[in-house]
């Protein structure tokens, strides 16, 4: 089988898909409002949520430490940081949803492909959310409760301070699609529904590096 | 002025519709998606047309963009796909049985080689047997000229082990 005939099988199809195939290009008008809807803008209108979701819970963390008044520094401090942590996710968001509205698809594919890959990946994959998990175990300890007993405070909610940020650290470091070779990671993230999209998109990714390698 | 843009957008389309039609055929397998990645490269097309600047040739442009909207959807879709698959055949034209000669058999083995490819190797082999320099494939696909050359050849390979396997079995 040489070239020449390979060309030739492939212009084969030219009538029939010409035949079979349709082009409607009078309904160009009405296509550009239906296509407000399109997929990728889905994307952005995921990240969009999470965004005013995003504010609203950070204004709500707000008014809880303006109340507070710095009355009880652990609260502040614990609310502060899970303030910070989803601050720094909505500004991600943010310039996520920026990158899909000016996502352009007449640079080469590679170079398009990659960016969608990574956007949709990090839709899903935001763990550094995870790192605000150990200031929900912190937010109501206070003097009075320190000092009321320090042995219980010390046997128990240190510890389990403690195990929450250990616990978190290793989650952040080690749950990641990039640690697949792991079983454990691999069947953690196999049976996470919203990992799919994650695994699929570095899947992808890992593809493009490969078939941009010069072989 | 916004007419005569639009104009000219549906002539060049319509010129080069037959490219739109072979990818939409090579990344979807069933006739309604088909339709669908028409349409939505058409809108893409377009939406993009404004923009184009004439610094790459439109040939260049129209294929990065109708193949990056094909693979978007694509892997979209693929896992709805993967099921439809199994009770449609890969391209349903209708022919009839009578019909199938040997090249209508090569034809659909073909088609079949270039659906079974991951997407990327699925766009070069597009290109390349749309006859595209393999300059102009480096620029569409944003990989070196040397890349192209070995990557068609290794496909070219396995598709004409794929043919003679097939045939030997015909014969055999």
């Amino acid at each position: 089988m040489d070239d020449i005939t390979l060309k030739s099988l492939w212009k084969v199809q030219d009538e029939k898909l010409d035949r079979t195939m349709k082009l409607n290009l009078f309904i160009l008008d009405s296509m550009q409002k239906q296509k407000a809807q399109s997929k990728l803008k889905g994307l952005a209108r995921l990240k969009l949520v999470a965004v005013i979701l995003g504010i609203l819970w950070t204004l709500f963390l707000g008014v809880l430490v303006y109340g507070n008044q710095l009355q009880n520094i652990y609260f502040t401090v614990s609310v502060g940081m899970i303030m910070l942590i989803t601050i720094a996710a909505i500004a991600i968001y943010i310039k996520h949803i920026v990158l899909i509205k000016e996502l352009d698809y007449s640079q080469s594919i590679t170079d398009t492909q990659k960016k969608l890959a990574k956007l949709q990946a990090s839709t899903f994959n935001n763990r550094f959310i995870l790192l605000q998990t150990p200031f929900y175990t912190t937010f109501f300890w206070s003097t009075e409760m320190i000092q009321a007993s320090v042995t219980k405070f010390c046997l128990i909610a240190v510890p389990i301070t403690l195990l929450f940020t250990l616990l978190t650290l290793w989650v952040y470091k080690n749950l990641t699609p990039l640690k697949m070779h792991k079983k454990w990671v691999s069947y953690l993230l196999k049976n996470d529904p919203e990992q799919v999209p994650v695994m699929q998109a570095q899947k992808f990714l890992n593809e493009i590096e490969e078939f941009k390698k010069a072989s | 002025m916004m007419q005569n843009n639009k104009d000219e957008f549906l002539k060049q389309i319509d010129e080069h519709k037959l490219i739109i039609y072979k990818i939409c055929n090579s990344y979807c397998k069933n006739r309604n998606d088909r339709d669908d990645l028409v349409q939505e490269i058409i809108y893409q097309l377009w939406r993009s047309y404004n923009h184009f600047n004439g610094t790459v040739k439109f040939s260049t442009w129209m294929y990065r963009v109708a193949l990056n909207v094909a693979i978007t959807f694509y892997r979209k879709t693929k896992t709805s796909e993967a099921i439809i698959q199994l009770g449609e055949p890969d391209i349903d034209f209708e022919d009839s049985k009578e019909d199938r000669s040997e090249l209508e058999e090569n034809k659909n083995l073909l088609q079949q080689f270039i659906n079974e490819l991951k997407e990327l190797d699925k766009a070069l082999m597009i290109l390349y047997l749309e006859e595209k320099s393999y300059n102009e494939i480096s620029e569409i696909l944003g990989i070196t000229e040397t890349n192209v050359a070995t990557r068609i050849s290794r496909i070219k390979d396995k598709l004409k082990q794929k043919f003679s396997t097939l045939n030997n079995k015909d014969h055999g």
